[in-house]
This record gives C-alpha cells, sequence and structure tokens, in this order.
C-alpha cells in the first residue's frame, strides 16, 4: 500500500466511525484506538457545527423567537446516539442531523407560521451539500455544454430536490438577517424551490418553473433533446436554454451519448 | 530583526470595528471578502492584507482553477506572502473529507510530494510562499520522520518560508509531554517568516487542550516572546482567531498584549 492509500485510510478512520470500528482498520494498528475515536468525535462535532450554523442560519436568527438554537442538538443526547453511525460527509448521516436540527427547532410550536417550511429549506440545502465531490480538476475536463454533439443526454444530478413550499420565503430570507424587532413574515404563497450541488460542492437554490419540473422528472440520461423536448412539450430553444440553467446549478449532467 | 508587524486575522463581524481601531499593522484574510461586505473597501485601503486561505491540499497538485483563485485573491489583498498548510484532510477520490486541518504522513513518499507541488505553486505565484505547521493529535505508526526533521528537509529543498504556528507547536508538546521550548528547537525556526499566536481550550472531547478562538494566555505569550528570539527573519505576528464568536474587545486586546510580550 502507499503512503497516500495509507493517509486515505487514516482519514477515512477519522470520517466513518463503521469502519473505525472494523477489523480491517483494527488490525492495521496504525495509531492509538483512544486517540483516534477522541479525535473523530472532535471532528465529527466541529464538521455538524460547521454545517448547522451554516445552513440553518435563518432559524439562528430566529432563536430569539423559538428560543432553540439549531447549534444545541450537537450537545444533546441525540447527536451522541448518532455517533457510532457518523460519516462525515455522508447525505445519510446529513439527513439525521438536519432532522435532528428540525425536531429540537420545530419544537418550538406555532411561533412561526413558515417556520416549518424553513425547516424543511435548511435540511434540503444541508442534505443536498452532502456527498462525494471534486477537490481539484484533471488536465483533461471537458466542455459539458448543451449542444455539444458527443454530450447528448441529459440526466438529473442525483440528490437534486424540487422543494414545494407553502410560503414564499425567498422574500423573507434576506430580512431574517438583517436587524428587525418584529418577526418579518413571508408571503402565504405556494412555491417550488430548485436546490442543487455542483460538482464542485457549492449549494444553489433556484425558483422553479413548470418546465424545470418537466425536465428533472424527463432527465433519465437516456432520452436526447428532441426526445426531451417531445415529452416535456417545449420548444428546443427553449429546452436548450432551461438546461443550460439546470447544468450551471448542477441540477442536470450529460451523459455521453454512444 | 527588523520591526515585527503585529495584527490579526479579518473578522467580517468585526469590520467596522478594524476599520476604525488603532494597533493593527496588518490583518490575515481566511476567507474572500463577502460581496456585500460594507466594511472592505476600508479595510483594504487601510491594512496590509495576507492571504491566508484554503487554496489546496499539497499532497496533490493544485489544479488550474486553483492557482487562479491563488493569484487572483493575492492581487487583491496586495500581500506579501501568499500561506498554505501542511495538510492533507480529504481522500484522492474525494468520498472523505475531514473539513479541519490534518497534517500528512511525516514519510519520504509525502516529502518528495509536498515539495514538488509546492516548487510548481511557487513558480506559478508572484509573491513568496510560506507554510503553516499542522498539529497532530496521535502519531501514526506508517511515519517515517520527527515533524521537525521532515519540516527542515522541506524547507531546505523548497526555499519557502515558515508560517510557525506556536499554539500547534504547543499542544503537540502538551500531548508528547515535553516542554514546548524543547520541542519547539527541533524546528526550522531560521525559516520563519510568520508567527501565529493564540490561546487554547479545553476540549471535552479531546479530554485536554486545543486550538480555539480564544485570547492567549500568559503562559503562551511568554512562550511566543521566546519563540521570536529564535526567529532571526521573522517579520509578523498574527493572533490567529477567526471566529463570529470573537469580540473586538478580545482581538484588540490580544493584539495589544501580543505587543507588549513582545
Amino acid at each position: 500500500m502507499s503512503d497516500r492509500a495509507l493517509q486515505d485510510d487514516v482519514i477515512r478512520a477519522l470520517a466513518d466511525a463503521p469502519y473505525r470500528e472494523s477489523a480491517a482498520w483494527r488490525a492495521r494498528r496504525l495509531a492509538d484506538p483512544d486517540r483516534v475515536e477522541r479525535f473523530a468525535r472532535f471532528l465529527a462535532r466541529h464538521f455538524y457545527y460547521e454545517r448547522v450554523v451554516h445552513f440553518f442560519k435563518y432559524s439562528r436568527a430566529l432563536a430569539r423567537v423559538t428560543g432553540r438554537g439549531p447549534e444545541a442538538v450537537l450537545t444533546r443526547p441525540g447527536f451522541e446516539a448518532l455517533v457510532p453511525t457518523i460519516v462525515l460527509g455522508s447525505r445519510q448521516t446529513a439527513q439525521a442531523v438536519a432532522q435532528l436540527v428540525v425536531t429540537h427547532v420545530g419544537g418550538a410550536g406555532p411561533v412561526i407560521p413558515y417556520l416549518a417550511d424553513l425547516l424543511r429549506y435548511e435540511a434540503a440545502m444541508m442534505v443536498v451539500e452532502a456527498g462525494p465531490r471534486i477537490w481539484r480538476d484533471g488536465p483533461e475536463r471537458k466542455d459539458e455544454g448543451v449542444g455539444s454533439a458527443e454530450w447528448s443526454a441529459p440526466e438529473k444530478v442525483e440528490g437534486t430536490v424540487l422543494l414545494e413550499l407553502a410560503y414564499d420565503l425567498p422574500l423573507v430570507l434576506p430580512q431574517l438577517l438583517r436587524p428587525w424587532s418584529d418577526v418579518p413574515q413571508a408571503p402565504a404563497r405556494s412555491t417550488t424551490l430548485l436546490v442543487a450541488r455542483s460538482p464542485h460542492g457549492r449549494v444553489a437554490v433556484a425558483r422553479s418553473t413548470a418546465a424545470v419540473a418537466a425536465l428533472l422528472r424527463l432527465a433519465d440520461g437516456r432520452k436526447t433533446l428532441a426526445q426531451l423536448a417531445l415529452d416535456a412539450g417545449l420548444e428546443v430553444r427553449e429546452l436548450e436554454q432551461t438546461l443550460h440553467g439546470l447544468v450551471e446549478l448542477g441540477a442536470v449532467r450529460f451523459s455521453t451519448g454512444s | 530583526m527588523a520591526s515585527l508587524s503585529i495584527g490579526a486575522f479579518y473578522n467580517p463581524h468585526l469590520g467596522a470595528e478594524l476599520v476604525r481601531g488603532d494597533g493593527i499593522d496588518h490583518l490575515a484574510m481566511a476567507d474572500p471578502p463577502a460581496p456585500g461586505d460594507p466594511h472592505w473597501p476600508a479595510i483594504r485601503a487601510r491594512h496590509t492584507l495576507l492571504l491566508h486561505d484554503y487554496l489546496g491540499q499539497l499532497s496533490e497538485p493544485l489544479d488550474e482553477r486553483s492557482i487562479e483563485r491563488a493569484r487572483t485573491l493575492a492581487e487583491l489583498y496586495r500581500t506579501p506572502w501568499v500561506a498554505e498548510h501542511f495538510q492533507c484532510l480529504h481522500t484522492v477520490d474525494g468520498t472523505y473529507n475531514l473539513n479541519y486541518v490534518f497534517p500528512p504522513l511525516y514519510t519520504e513518499d509525502f516529502l518528495e510530494r509536498f515539495v514538488r507541488n509546492a516548487t510548481a505553486l511557487k513558480a506559478r505565484l508572484d509573491q513568496p510562499l510560506v507554510m503553516e505547521n499542522i498539529p497532530g493529535f496521535f502519531d501514526v505508526q506508517a511515519s517515517q520522520l520527527p515533524e521537525p526533521v521532515w519540516l527542515r528537509r522541506f524547507f531546505d529543498a523548497t526555499e519557502t518560508g515558515f508560517l510557525l504556528d506556536l499554539p500547534h507547536v504547543w499542544l503537540e508538546a502538551h500531548y508528547r509531554a515535553v516542554k514546548p521550548e524543547r520541542w519547539l528547537a527541533g524546528f526550522p525556526l531560521d525559516r520563519v517568516v510568520e508567527l501565529h499566536v493564540a490561546g487554547v481550550e479545553e476540549d471535552r472531547d479531546l479530554g485536554g487542550p486545543w486550538i480555539a478562538p480564544a485570547e492567549p494566555s500568559d503562559e503562551m505569550l511568554g512562550f511566543l516572546a521566546h519563540a521570536v528570539t529564535q526567529c532571526p527573519q521573522a517579520k509578523a505576528v498574527t493572533f490567529d482567531a477567526f471566529s463570529p464568536s470573537l469580540t473586538a474587545e478580545a482581538l484588540f486586546r490580544s493584539v495589544e498584549r501580543i505587543r507588549a510580550a513582545l
């Protein structure tokens, strides 16, 4: 095994609690198990503290009304119970930690009409951000633009989410982070948001349209652009414009047409 | 030794105070300025800025995107040097990421990797490159060289500068049960360009002290005063605290105490 592979093994042991318990890791005897376990717990709390504070920043801004700060979950028994299963950066762990926050902050009761929507939105952001990512581009990185001859079958990227909300959250979010005395209110208006992540890990949110929803439902990596346009009832030009936006957001990628 | 520049990290939530306040010679930039940061223009106009962002891990070559980002930030800040860390915190395939500074194995193979990739990065920058030491909470059996020896060989091979993080050295000494001054003596102090100093705090998970955005203790400041006398090329000392929980009072008081200790 190369030194780089050994380093990866140590990183995995710190990030992946079930692997840390495995016979394969223990047999390596690379480091003091007690020190590794303590450092892994420290890393887990740090990893999810950063994410909870970042993705639940709007709920955090409302804590003086709800009385419940999102990051409080990281020192509560629910998080301690998760520790033996935590895999840093995995979608499953992000889901579990986000659910702890939703339960904790949501337990404040109906003090803010749109709180449930807000928590769903923040949890979706945190879960979409999870998963492996590209840390460095290879020298052979190809243009994946719409219309490229060899990239012709659009496919919804795994983890991309369409959120159906009862309140128009994008209108209230910036207000929550500015000074306020009365809780800013969100208009009660059905709103669909698209949450997606680029291969490099950048999470983006956009208002969704019927065309976007149709494309995400139909883009299975097999249909050509012409088939998609036909099935979605869109003009090819409109389809290409919509796809371009979805590729930029990280919601759609192109499979090889061969 | 020329007079030392004494500074801190730019904490955007303290932007107003940092624009108005006195006693700060430079600000290190851990993140690019937010697009809507109202204090950024004045901060840039008033302070010497040091690029101290995450550029990438030098166990692998930086890609063009990362190099261009580093060059752009260096130009924006007009930084006198560019800092990066001796870290390897995500796996090659991108599946696992610690999201926290973590040192590489101190082996010949990793030394060769870091020398090659730091040399390549240095060649693409218009400013000198400095590299910061990272603390280990545990030793990995596969390491072949003591960290200070590995660092000495790295700096001799690359002729880059050393950003000496003193709390990192102090913590390693603590967990090895040796005196910090004794552990420090093995490091290539003649290469030091900048020093970091901050406080440490008890961490429940680690069962002992660890890096924290806290004021340095008198003991840590004494350690700093000792270290500076061993670093003839040092140009700057930075209070290494970057956190939304940091108060303006703690930042300015820490910088003032650092200045007094030197």
